[in-house]
């Protein structure tokens, strides 16, 4: 990694992106992307110049004749403040210089419009009006030669494209670390009774948190000398061949232990799709509903549960 | 090094104390086979909690001793599987199916005095 001096407000935002200035170079490799572009486009500045007011205030036309676009600019304000944000990011389309803060600045807007929730859908609709806009106006000047238009349009084409791929990068990796963050949601294992745990499993199981998950279990296991295991997959989302597996597998774990596992919360579909898939659930010890599971597993334990009207007075016990 | 044997009232108690090579574990196998029926025992505690690795061959050769107590009439259980170990064991698909486990010495023993709920026996 080039260990360049950079602002480190840029640095930070490409680290945060996992851009390093070889992937930028990279990208523009492959869109072809060379130094004749930016001449071209420097060359385009003067036009950019001039044609901008007018590209711009039929930008937002377009969007304050959309429902979904104008809900953005709510005022008149907002609306000023991101029409001369838009102009300067016009501008620097054209003015030939594409290094490293350019990029960063196209990340921070790309941050800002996944963070106003702007769908993608509008997003790319801009950058085709931008371009549709850009185009017409290029081949009004250069009515002449229109050789000339169609190789700056190219270049452009280029540029606008690296710009895109920035901004949806920015969405995707939101995406992304959303997903990291439920996987990371911990699964708690909880002592209700002396040696009798319950595991409460929320959201997606796949292997590696199946994995987490049976290495927390089996520590709980010998830390609280649990007897019985109450697991809930109430919670999970879709439970498929997969799924079981990894219940079996964990079942499997705790009864080496010496710890019986209960699973409770398999929903009518859940069951009858495990059934119709094949899947051998002979060796897991299942129970309709957590209540039914809890109480299974106090019945196992030796426990009994009675109302403290039910309970029998000191002349009754034996 | 052979794996010594100790008698506890009706219970035969083996301590593992280190890894076992193959033929530790058959020499068990036919030591714990004969003292059953010496001793007259009806069960066997297996403790496993100083192993830190266990096999395909052990685990075979735990549930063969299983199988043989069983048909001695003594109820074997192997007790003291360590988290981790059982974790990779699960993976390997050595699941220990048809023999009885327990925590710790403590709960094997409980398990043998009241043999109420046979664990193991409704899986396999």
């Amino acid at each position: 990694m080039a260990a360049k001096a950079l602002p480190t407000s840029e640095s930070l935002l490409l680290a945060g992106m996992d851009l390093t200035e070889e992937d930028i170079e990279r990208r523009k490799a492959f869109l072809e992307f060379r130094e004749d572009d930016v001449e071209r486009l420097r060359g385009l500045n003067d036009v950019a110049e001039k044609y901008a007011d007018s590209v711009i205030e039929d930008l937002y036309e377009h969007f304050l004749s959309y429902e979904e676009t104008r809900a953005f600019f709510k005022d008149s304000a907002t609306l000023s403040r991101v029409k001369k944000m838009q102009k300067e990011y016009f501008l620097q389309l054209t003015q030939g210089s594409y290094g490293l803060s350019y990029i960063a600045n196209r990340i921070k807007v790309g941050l800002v419009h996944q963070r106003i929730a702007l769908d993608v859908k509008w997003y790319l609709g801009a950058y085709n009006f931008y371009l549709r806009a850009v185009m017409d106006r290029l081949f009004e000047g250069h009515t002449k030669k229109p050789n000339g238009a169609i190789a700056v349009l190219r270049s452009l084409m280029k540029l606008v494209f690296l710009d895109i791929s920035l901004a949806i990068q920015t969405y995707v990796r939101t995406i992304q670390q959303q997903q990291a963050a439920i996987r990371e949601l911990s699964t708690p294992v909880l002592l209700v009774r002396p040696r009798l745990l319950m595991v409460p499993i929320i959201g997606v199981i796949d292997s590696q948190r199946a994995q987490q998950l049976t290495e927390s279990l089996l520590g709980a296991i010998r830390i609280n000398r649990a007897k019985v295991v109450v697991m809930d997959i109430t919670g999970v989302a879709a439970v498929d061949s997969k799924v079981a597996n990894h219940v079996i597998q964990t079942v499997a774990a705790a009864r080496l232990m010496g710890a019986d596992v209960i699973v409770t919360g398999l929903s009518a579909d859940v069951a009858q799709s495990l059934v119709a898939l094949g899947v051998d659930l002979s060796r897991i010890k299942s129970v309709g509903d957590l209540q039914g599971g809890l109480e299974e597993a106090e019945r196992m334990l030796g426990y009994q549960v009675v109302p403290l009207a039910e309970r029998p007075t000191a002349a009754q016990r034996p | 090094m052979p794996v010594p044997i100790l008698k506890q009232g009706g219970v035969l108690i083996v301590s593992v104390q280190a890894a076992l090579t193959d033929n530790d574990l058959v020499a068990l196998r036919d030591d714990l086979a004969e003292k059953v029926g010496r001793f007259r025992s009806h069960g066997v505690v297996i403790d496993v909690s100083a192993l830190d690795v266990m096999d395909s061959f052990a685990t075979r050769t735990l549930r063969g001793i299983a199988e043989t107590t069983a048909l001695r009439g003594a109820k074997t259980v192997v007790v003291g599987i360590q988290p981790d170990v059982a974790f990779s064991m699960t993976l390997l698909g050595l699941t220990l199916d048809g023999v009885a486990t327990a925590l710790d010495l403590d709960e094997g023993m409980d398990l043998l005095a009241a043999p109420i709920r046979r664990r193991g026996d409704d899986g396999a």
